[in-house]
């Protein structure tokens, strides 16, 4: 019975060998950019990626775009905040909750459907209003956490809508490049044509079959679509920035996870570029003529003390000598290959949310020991800290390497360091928890990784007072009424200079103070062929991909 | 699984079939047992099942709208029951961080396990069957203890080693093989042609690898068994031609080596998540892997249930077979 | 790796009908295996390799969790690091004789206590038959639908990861194959002419059972058991391959070749190493189960 089988499916694969051979093969002349991604799968299609900013980067920007987007035309200046499909936006004067966005005219989606207010509307109501037909739970949790204060969008006129907030918030258009326009109609379409038992189920069949066949704005249209396989992007000739027409005419983007398994895709000519190769593998990958991109990314690699009763992070002499101690660039050259910025804060100079902190940030052994003297401790008198940190993890870089290397350089300092490793997931979980709770284990420092693109990610979680757990990030319960005070001002200083120039004051308090032993930024990594040229590796996430060619 | 050697004299066929009823009547509790073993498994994993749509940093409101909204609130037994029922009708539920349906999923990945499993199948039979036949032949010599010691390394291997080693050799330092994936356009676009069979080779030799060195062992074992027993020397003595005794031993050692060979490809065809992985290969093992690592709740035990559900029909199978070859096997 | 050596249940089932109960068997099996030259030699490297990780304190090693991000990724024959260095600039030789202790553990431990467990449920299942036969086989039936490392990978995932989590899963995962081996046995031996004259005899059944079955039983259940250690070995490394397993930065083998796979360009052959130990230790488990069922085999 088996042997029949199995002789059969040999007959089926050596008919089928010689009829594949017998089809002559299409020759085209069209220049495909193949992507090795680290995401395990392609991110969501449907308009809000998962997996991270990856999935922004990969089915969010190329296929999408926001009312807002990023500055991505540099590989030297900060990437900031641009118009995107709003062309210009203000807050209204007497009820600083509200804002007018002015659209974009002339712009379509893929499907050839007209972008306008009322599109607008629905793409903020499919993740906010939980009565409208396409209101979909699985798009509200990436989408509603990173624009904590949006509350509802109502249409002016065709150009023209009005944005309403929680509360007076001057962060909404930096949030607002997270909520990408899908086509309303393309999606009435597959929901007209949606079979189910009542308008949730429907709604539901309508996403997933959106989700194989979406349409955005974007300068890259989707064109196949083999679920957690590839996802092949071909060029939106028509894009309504006719200097961002991609000049390559299909992207394929393939998830492998593994990096070893990414390397050596690259290596085989299996793909033209990966994201984040193997660090190890970079000699190789440099003696054999690949090209290696790095960038500082908005990320910040740091341990976030606990300020609870009884911690010796609460005298800032400690926090100060810890940042002095670390010979960042000895960890940057020794440990990671080159793959790191070093930290002198979250944003670094040049940064429009820099400041000037007069704390500078720097490797001083005489200093921090001089401090730690002060403080108290000494060659025999060590002080006891404990970390928790993770054996892997997004963003982590090399977790348990880079935390050895702290402990050797902080006992110079006379730090004892004590680490207390944890698997990534229960780390990012009791990050939730604080300080207080028995899963920080004693614990006075976490190491959990951030991205620092938007400012409530990257400073107002971890140093507002009311941002301690359960309710937001800040592990430690920092309560500064600086801090505090400084938060609130930002978020209510509506010109977009004047909100920026208030941030830099927050960023540069909480660099006086030592908040964070700041570590490292993370670079994104990226190797690829010498064939791919026109590549701008911009500081940020994001990487746009149409000046990009491809040279035969 | 193993026959049972029993007493002499064989039983009549309507022993057989009735073993067989009462063989299949007995996996309806079975699967039942298995939906709940999944199930439970799935959900007394310590996190929150919404993990894959709701980051950490969402507020608490959120995460109970979602949990509402997803019917994680609701008490475990309710959970249970809806699913078994829903599954019964063939309808596994979706996938939280998709949103696609989990059967569709699964079923696709399965369709390239089994790509796989042919592919490996047919490598490793071929040789295992080969290797075997020779070592049983030419028993204690160098012969066997060459083939011998190649099917033990074949079973002894930690085989997801081996798999990156085949990697460093083929694909980067000889680049003949490419290292990953399933074909250039992705399992969608298979084909069973050169461009294709490329990517196949090398998960399919580390895949085969244990089934051959398994086959080889268990042919091994059975010619040198068959070729020692008495008969065979009086049907040489006879005169009966080589052939004639090789026919002799194909016939005997058939239902055993099938009965071993039925399993082996019963158990590639369940997917290594480890393989899998290494190569990219996007089979049920790949499904799994993700399903782990993004905590997809309904995808992780929807995929348990249909590899386990999968098993629990072979391991029946393998029964009725092995009943209906040899009908003197009795079971208790 | 699900893909278990079922030849050796078929082997084992079949080959213990023969075994008589005399006295002098196990000497005479004795005696044939040390005559048995490969069995003699993994014999010997298990021995080696048994003694080194007991005695690794005393071998005046390096620290095996001590690095240095100045020395990492050395290669074998650096002067002071005969094995080179890891990832992590620590010293592969005391790493891999250190990594024994862990491995073999992971390795042994759950393929002792699946020995112990399901044998006893085999032969009570075999012996007594009938419902409670029954009622234990098909209980077995259920977790043997799994596969074994989709088992293992979702017992550890739901006891979470841990070196106890992992024994506690793979000996969840040997008990039903060790089960229906020893009742397929038992049920087979308890047929036999000499176990129903001994009944004859009056002989009791915890007398037939511990003297009959048992001596005949035990020695092809062991047999099985030893060529389930090599599974076992590999199965608990997956494990760690997918972060169920032993936690970092202990030294276990199946954990340094996971952690090591990224230094596989720039150092294949101290990467290769902890696979390597994997591989030596299971081949020989795996010729050692051989040899002593060949040497078990009377009829040869």
């Amino acid at each position: 019975m088996l042997i029949k089988t199995t002789a059969r499916a040999a007959l089926i694969a050596a008919l089928a060998l010689t009829t594949a051979a017998a089809w002559p093969r299409a020759a085209s002349a069209e220049t495909v950019l193949r992507i090795g991604m680290t995401a395990g799968d392609i991110p969501r299609t449907l308009g809000q990626p998962d997996q991270g900013f990856e999935g922004n980067r990969f089915t969010g920007v190329t296929m999408y775009d926001a009312l807002t987007g990023w500055d991505l035309s540099s590989a030297d200046k900060a990437s900031v905040v641009i118009p995107g499909l709003a062309t210009e936006w203000k807050v209204d004067d007497a009820d600083k909750t509200k804002w007018t966005f002015k659209l974009r005219p002339g712009v379509t989606f893929h499907d050839g459907s007209p972008f306008n207010a009322d599109a607008v509307v629905w793409n903020v109501d499919k993740v906010l209003k939980q009565d409208a037909p396409q209101f979909d739970p699985s798009q509200v949790g990436v989408t509603a956490s990173r624009m904590p204060t949006l509350a509802s969008a109502k249409k002016i006129d065709d150009m023209t809508v009005e944005l309403t907030t929680k509360e007076p918030d001057s962060f909404l258009p930096i949030n607002l490049t997270n909520l990408f326009m899908a086509s309303p109609a393309k999606w009435q379409h597959f929901y007209d044509k949606a079979e189910g038992a009542d308008a949730k189920a429907k709604s539901q069949a309508a996403w997933t079959a959106f989700a194989k066949d979406a349409a955005g704005t974007g300068p890259w249209k989707m064109a196949s679509f083999t679920p957690r396989e590839r996802l092949e992007l071909v060029k939106n000739a028509n894009y309504w920035d006719k200097a961002r027409v991609p000049k390559i005419d299909k992207m394929v983007l393939v998830p492998m996870p593994e990096a070893n398994a990414r390397t050596a895709a690259l290596l085989s000519g299996q793909v033209d570029w990966v994201e984040a190769p193997a660090p190890d593998a970079l000699p190789e990958l440099k003696q054999r003529g690949f090209k290696l991109y790095a960038n500082e990314q908005p990320h910040v690699w740091p341990w976030q003390f606990s300020r609870v009763e009884g911690s010796p992070w609460n005298d800032i002499r400690v926090r100060k000598a810890a940042n002095l101690c670390i010979d960042r660039e000895g960890l940057r050259d020794g440990l990671l290959a080159g793959l790191m910025v070093p930290a002198t804060g979250t944003f670094e100079p040049g940064h429009p949310w820099r400041g000037k902190p007069t704390f500078e940030i720097k490797y001083d052994k005489p200093a921090a020991q001089k401090l730690m003297q002060e403080a108290g401790f000494g060659p025999n008198k060590k002080l006891a800290v404990k970390i928790q940190t993770s054996t892997s993890g997004s963003g982590q870089m090399q977790p348990l390497p880079m935390n050895e290397y702290l402990q050797q350089a902080l006992a110079e300092c006379y730090f004892d360091v004590q680490l207390d490793v944890i698997e990534w997931n229960t780390l990012f979980s009791n990050w939730r928890r604080g300080a207080k709770d028995p899963s920080a284990n004693g614990s006075n420092a976490t190491n959990v990784t951030y991205a620092a693109m938007d400012p409530f990610f990257a400073l107002v979680r971890f140093l507002q007072s009311g941002m301690a757990p359960p309710v937001s990030n800040n592990w430690g319960f920092i309560n500064n009424p600086k801090f505090d005070e400084l938060v609130k001002k930002a978020r209510q200083t509506f010109g977009p200079a004047a909100r920026d120039a208030a941030l830099a004051e927050l960023h540069a308090a909480s660099v006086d103070d030592a908040a964070f032993l700041y570590v490292a930024h993370d670079v994104g990594p990226r190797a690829m062929s010498p064939k791919v040229t026109g590549v701008i590796q911009p500081k940020s996430w994001f990487i746009d991909f149409s000046p990009i060619s491809m040279t035969p | 699984m193993p026959p049972s050697p029993t007493r002499g004299e064989g039983k009549k066929e309507s022993d057989v079939l009735a073993y067989i009823a009462r063989r299949i009547v007995y996996v309806i509790p079975i699967v039942i047992s298995v939906a709940l073993v999944c199930f439970l498994l799935v959900h007394i994993t310590p996190g929150d099942p919404l993990v894959a749509v709701l980051p950490a940093d969402a507020s608490q409101e959120l995460a109970a709208q979602l949990r509402a909204a997803y019917g994680f609130d609701r008490p475990l037994p309710v959970q249970f029951g809806l699913w078994l029922l829903r599954a019964l009708h063939g309808d596994l539920g979706n996938s939280i961080a998709t949103g696609r349906p989990v059967l569709a999923e699964v079923m696709r990945a399965v369709g390239n396990t089994v790509t796989l499993a042919i592919a490996a199948a047919i490598i490793g039979f071929t040789m295992g069957i080969l290797l075997g036949l020779i070592a049983g032949y030419f028993r204690e010599t160098w012969v066997d203890k060459l083939a011998t010691s190649f099917a033990i390394a074949g079973v002894s291997v930690p085989h997801y080693w081996l798999g990156m080693v085949l990697v460093i050799i083929f694909s980067v330092e000889l680049n003949w093989l490419p290292a990953v994936g399933a074909g250039p356009g992705g399992s969608a676009a298979w084909a069973w042609d050169w461009e294709h069979l490329k990517y196949l080779l090398l998960p399919a030799i580390t895949t085969a690898v244990i089934p051959m060195g398994i086959v080889t062992r268990t042919v091994r074992a059975l010619t040198g068994d068959i070729l020692s027993q008495d008969f065979v020397e009086a049907l040489r003595a006879k005169g009966l031609h080589e052939t004639g005794v090789f026919r002799h031993v194909i016939k005997n050692a058939a239902p055993t080596a099938l009965a071993v060979m039925g399993l082996q490809l019963g158990y590639m065809l369940g997917g290594s998540i480890l393989i899998e992985t290494v190569f990219s290969w996007p089979g049920s093992g790949f499904l799994l892997n993700s399903a782990i690592f993004q905590r997809d709740l309904p995808l992780l035990q929807g995929t348990i249930l249909v590899l386990a559900l999968f098993f629990v029909f072979l391991n029946l199978l393998v029964d009725i077979a092995q009943a209906a070859i040899d009908p003197r096997i009795k079971r208790g | 790796m699900t893909e278990l050596p079922l030849s050796a249940t078929a082997d084992a089932a079949l080959q213990a009908a023969p075994a008589t109960k005399a006295r002098g068997y196990w000497a005479t099996v004795g005696r044939r295996i040390r005559r048995d030259k490969v069995s003699m030699a993994c014999a010997f490297v298990l021995l080696l390799i048994f003694v080194s990780a007991i005695l690794a304190p005393w071998l005046g090693l390096e620290d095996p969790y001590k690095g240095s991000m100045i020395r990492r990724l050395r290669h074998i024959g650096t002067a002071g690091y005969p094995l080179g260095t890891d990832e992590l600039g620590r010293d592969m030789l005391a790493r891999l004789v250190y990594g024994g202790r862990l491995s073999l553990v992971i390795g042994i431990l759950p393929v002792i206590l699946a020995f112990c467990i399901g044998t006893s449920l085999g032969l009570v299942a075999g012996y007594v038959g009938g419902k409670l036969n029954t009622a234990i086989m098909r209980t077995i039936d259920v977790f043997y639908a799994f596969p074994s490392v989709l088992l293992a990978i979702a017992i550890s995932g739901a006891l979470g990861a841990g070196i106890l989590n992992s024994i506690v899963s793979l000996t969840v995962v040997f008990v039903p194959q060790i089960t229906r081996v020893a009742e397929s046995v038992t049920t087979g031996v308890r047929n036999m002419d000499f176990v129903e004259a001994a009944r004859a005899s009056g002989a009791g059944p915890f007398t037939i059972m511990r003297v009959h079955i048992l001596g005949n039983v035990l020695g092809s259940i062991f047999v099985y058991a030893t060529s389930l250690i090599s599974v076992s070995m590999i199965l608990a490394a997956g494990l760690s391959f997918l972060g169920l397993g032993t936690k970092p930065p202990e030294p276990e083998w199946g954990l340094m070749l996971n952690t090591l796979r990224t230094a596989i360009y720039v150092n294949p052959w101290v990467a290769a190493l902890p696979g390597a130990m994997i591989f030596a230790v299971s081949i020989c488990f795996n010729l050692l189960s051989d040899g002593l069922r060949s040497a078990m085999d009377i009829r040869n």
